[in-house]
């Protein structure tokens, strides 16, 4: 059985096919060579004209786990924006969607009538990662994954800390914990959120900045990112450390951010919806852009990845695991209703609904610095595009946002109906580049599946998982990266002209690198003594994720 | 898992008998007969004791064939214009395919703890509350505050596991327990909970003025009575000085022991006291925490699965119906009311039953007869359940699917 989708015209930068026609063939599920004569073409697709990618990779989207859920919960009313028609901003169009909390069905839905076939939870709290393992296990349609948050659970942190009489341990032992951790969560990167500062919260510490310590362990973030970001390079796991930055959202960050960087020591380090992390200080309103200083720094570290999270307007809800951050922000909640927890010694969430007005000096310039990110960062390989679903807007804006960054005059008009302070404050209409489909499809495909070591996704060549999408081009970038003709899943077609033709269930993918087992030793103890579960049921097994044969684990490894 | 000294008919197993999920409960299985010989209470040893009786299908009372019983639950289903799926007594897996069945039926969604679990849900979704979980409680919780509970009738090794040990961040001599509400033993929990126990007997239905009070003397308000309900108000600011000086002040309260009409503003105090403790304005040097307390029948896995299936929390429907599905997996001794109209039910093979049933199917209870997975009342874990005993009931899953054939 052999599928052929011919005369497409592919972009599929991890081999420099830069609008290239090229056919492709497709056998069990996987893009093959060119077969022999003998074998038999069962079904072909004359793809003429029609723009070829990748299945599309969002690298960071919160689409499952306890906040998550807390979310949906916590909104019965969003259940009610599903119908919305209306344009909730000046600067909507008919494809702004503004469900910010979709089923699990929803989410892998909305995913694939995009084109896109994989998406990972950035933020898994190990102890609730059985929760985000059965929440992906009932979306359908996408791959999924997810990176396990280490950083501020008591036992790292004793690990590092100075206090007591040992003396903090060896690099070994948080490297084989790291490793341990990737195992039992069966997640694919390491993510630390506002280092030090989720434990800091439970001890009434309201703020922590880079080299400021954590008052009971006597440790700094900077301390932690460096040892994390150590023990995910040794580790030899291709994602690097997922890093979101202390001083979330607030005025004046942009110099934390700058500092992270500058604390990674050389090593791979990838700061997230960063965005959210560049402000400053200037102006009356003592909150402006340091997009341009962001994107500077990011230009000249070549070691340094990051993912935007783009803010659109609308409402939305925004799920972090940021309990500090997020019970300071909890005064602009709107609806004003939020939900701030301590987690099991491991982590802690909060839940604040936010409501993006373009009429709003703050909100209007949040949009701007997003894109003034975009555009001012030169490497689309080390740039990603994401909203932080639903965090900065939901990820069905996707083909909204492509618009802003493929076409000026849209953007322009868009930012000329901001409010007018925040339009004063931005050197948006300045920048005038205008993303290619080649750079889109490094941002959403190949760059992406780089960045968390997919061994099989994110391409077209021969061995690749055949998730492929199928589009018509035109004028409106918004409209046709909202409706592909065509997706493929697994060889299998299941979305035409922008509608679902089958269901089916993506693989989940996880890393396993090696480690020394020694390490539950201490562990078993740590559990026993101040845990509330046993050690054994903090671990998910393959076969939770089978789940009766719906399921299924990929493992990636580093170089393959 | 087997520890050195464990034998081969011995395993650790997770008992769902409350919402605690214990996973530490050492079972002996001798003839398939359990007895749970560590780690024990009243509950586990009762779930765990349950007789495995070979009761068949039935149809109006009467044993028949499974496939009997499934095409005559099928029939009633489909002739039902909206059914309504009740109980819901059953793990995630159950849980799933009972939310399918509903789908395709036009069916409702109703738990047999709708009633309380509303109050919580009322609280959540009006102003969100800020919480914590069972091993922060443990590790860091000084001054814990019960309200309108004694915690142990719904989980009985509550204090023995998270109070009575000492943890990273304080000592157990170093914690302090006030209990507020009525038919609490002082005397009894000083002995079985923590010496350093402390009562404000209040009368339930007195709930609401008395939390209300705390809430305003914890915000810094000045009364000008001197008792309130009953309760003097110098008592209450002497709770409410505990809480402002404590490090890691924890309010906990069980929703089903509020029963009372608008219980959910009672509970609503109870997190806006907790909000205020954190308030950064507010004139104190520690953290609060609510911790809702009391799930159990799997009521925190069906609500959690609903919610992402559904978009929605399970709510307290009572919808309209014309047939009846009653599932209960973990509680035998819990039945329906009576009614008029058709009923199935997919229970544990001890079901006791209030009238008898138009089908009744065994299945297998998970924790027990099958493995399985729930949600702990913190909805924060959630557990692996075993497999513990030899026998051939069919999952609440596998009956779904087959019953779904017919439709």
């Amino acid at each position: 059985m052999i599928t052929l989708l011919k005369n497409g015209k592919l972009f599929d930068p991890a081999r420099n096919k830069n609008g290239v026609v090229e056919d492709i063939y497709i056998r069990d599920g996987h893009i093959i060579a060119k077969p022999a004569g003998a074998e038999k073409i069962s079904q072909t697709y004359d793809l003429k004209g029609k723009i070829v990618m990748a299945g599309a990779i969002d690298m960071h989207s919160h689409i499952g786990g306890g906040k998550v859920n807390i979310a949906r919960m916590m909104l019965p009313e969003f259940r009610e924006t599903i119908k919305y028609s209306e344009p909730e901003a000046h600067i909507c169009t008919p494809n702004c969607a503004h469900n910010a909390t979709p089923t699990t069905t929803e989410t892998g839905f909305r995913y694939i009538e995009m084109g896109y076939t994989a998406a990972f939870e950035p933020a898994i709290l190990p102890i609730n990662a059985r929760q985000a393992h059965l929440e992906m296990a009932d979306t359908p349609m996408i791959d999924k994954g997810g990176y396990a948050m280490l950083g501020n659970d008591d036992y790292f942190l004793r690990l590092l800390s100075p206090n007591g009489s040992k003396k903090s341990a060896d690099q070994k032992a948080i490297n084989d914990y790291v490793a341990w951790t990737l195992h039992a969560t069966q997640a694919i990167g390491i993510k630390v959120v506002n280092p030090g500062g989720i434990s800091a919260f439970k001890f009434n510490q309201r703020r922590l900045n880079l080299d400021e310590n954590n008052v009971h362990y006597q440790v700094t973030p900077r301390d932690i990112l460096k040892s994390l970001s150590r023990a995910v390079n040794a580790l030899g796991i291709a994602k690097p450390l997922h890093v979101h930055c202390n001083n979330l959202g607030a005025a004046g960050n942009f110099q934390t951010t700058l500092d992270t960087m500058q604390a990674s020591d050389g090593v791979a380090m990838h700061l997230t919806h960063i965005q959210f992390h560049s402000y400053g200080l200037e102006g009356d309103k003592k909150f402006s852009s340091a997009a341009a200083q962001i994107a500077e720094a990011l230009n000249k570290n070549k070691h340094i990845t990051a993912d935007v999270g783009q803010i659109l307007f609308g409402q939305t809800v925004t799920a972090s695991g940021d309990s500090m951050m997020q019970h300071l922000n909890a005064k602009y909640a709107n609806p004003k209703k939020s939900v701030i927890m301590d987690v099991e010694c491991d982590a802690g969430c909060g839940v604040v609904p936010f409501k993006y007005r373009d009429q709003n000096y703050v909100n209007a310039l949040q949009w701007a610095i997003g894109l003034e990110l975009f555009l001012s960062v030169t490497d689309p390989w080390r740039i990603f595009l994401t909203t932080d679903h639903p965090n900065g807007a939901p990820f069905t804006s996707y083909p909204h946002l492509i618009r802003l960054l493929m076409d000026k005059t849209f953007r322009n008009e868009a930012f000329a109906k901001l409010n007018l302070d925040a339009q004063a404050m931005s050197n948006l209409p300045s920048l005038t580049r205008e993303y290619s489909l080649y750079e889109i499809a490094i941002m959403t495909r190949a760059g992406a599946a780089k960045l968390i070591g997919l061994n099989n996704c994110g391409h077209l060549g021969a061995g690749a998982q055949a998730d492929i999408t199928v589009y018509t081009e035109q004028a409106n970038k918004e409209a046709m990266f909202a409706k592909p003709d065509y997706v493929f899943k697994n060889g299998e077609l299941v979305v035409k002209d922008g509608k679902i033709v089958k269901v089916v269930w993506g693989a989940t993918h996880v890393t396993k690198p090696a480690f020394d087992i020694g390490v539950e030793k201490n562990l078993k103890k740590y559990f026993d003594k101040y845990h509330t579960i046993q050690l054994d049921n903090f671990k998910i097994s393959n076969n939770e994720i089978a789940d009766n044969g719906r399921g299924k684990i990929v493992v990636n490894t580093k170089g393959e | 898992m087997m520890s050195a000294n464990q034998k081969t008919n011995q395993c650790i197993a997770t008992c769902p008998a409350c919402g605690l999920l214990c996973d530490d409960v050492l079972l002996e299985n001798k003839h398939n007969k359990l007895q749970v010989l560590n780690n024990h209470c009243a509950k586990s040893i009762a779930f765990f004791g349950q007789k495995l009786s070979d009761v068949s299908p039935q149809i109006a009372g009467k044993p028949t064939t499974l496939a009997q019983a499934i095409a005559q639950a099928a029939q009633l289903l489909k002739q039902a214009k909206q059914p309504l799926f009740s109980g819901l007594s059953t793990d995630v897996a159950g849980f799933r395919a009972l939310y399918n069945l509903s789908q395709k039926t036009n069916g409702n969604l109703q738990h047999m703890h709708a009633q309380s679990m509303a109050r919580n849900m009322n609280v959540l979704q009006c102003t969100g509350w800020q919480t914590t979980t069972l091993t922060e409680v443990k590790n860091r919780a000084d001054v814990i505050v019960c309200i309108g509970t004694d915690i142990v009738s719904h989980h009985p090794r509550f204090f023995e596991r998270f109070i009575q040990k000492n943890g990273m961040f304080i000592n157990a001599n170093q914690r302090e327990l006030i209990f507020i509400g009525e038919n609490i033993s002082l005397q009894k929990l000083k002995k079985d909970a923590l010496e350093a126990s402390s009562l404000l007997a209040c009368r339930a239905a007195n709930l609401p003025e008395v939390t209300l009070v705390l809430r305003a003397l914890v915000a810094g308000k000045h009364l000008k009575a001197t008792t309130v309900a009953g309760v003097k108000v110098s008592d209450l600011q002497a709770v409410a000085d505990k809480l402002k000086n404590a490090k890691y002040a924890v309010l906990a309260w069980v929703a089903k022991d509020l029963d009372f009409p608008h219980a959910e503003l009672t509970i609503q105090n109870i997190t806006e006291t907790v909000a205020i403790l954190n308030n950064n304005a507010s004139n104190h040097s520690g953290r609060a925490a609510g911790l809702p307390l009391g799930g159990s029948d799997g009521d925190t896995s069906a609500n959690n699965a609903n919610t992402w299936l559904s978009g929605l929390a399970l709510n307290d429907s009572n919808a309209a119906h014309d047939c009846v599905v009653w599932v209960n997996s973990f509680s035998p001794e819990k039945s329906l009311q009576k009614s008029n109209k058709p009923l199935i039910v997919l229970g544990n093979v001890n079901s006791q039953f209030e009238q008898v049933p138009d089908v009744f199917i065994p299945i297998a209870t998970p924790g027990l007869d099958c493995s399985g997975t729930l949600f702990r009342v913190d909805s924060a874990v959630i557990l692996p359940l075993k497999k513990v005993r030899e026998n051939d009931l069919l999952t609440l899953s596998e009956i779904v699917r087959e019953i779904e054939k017919l439709l």
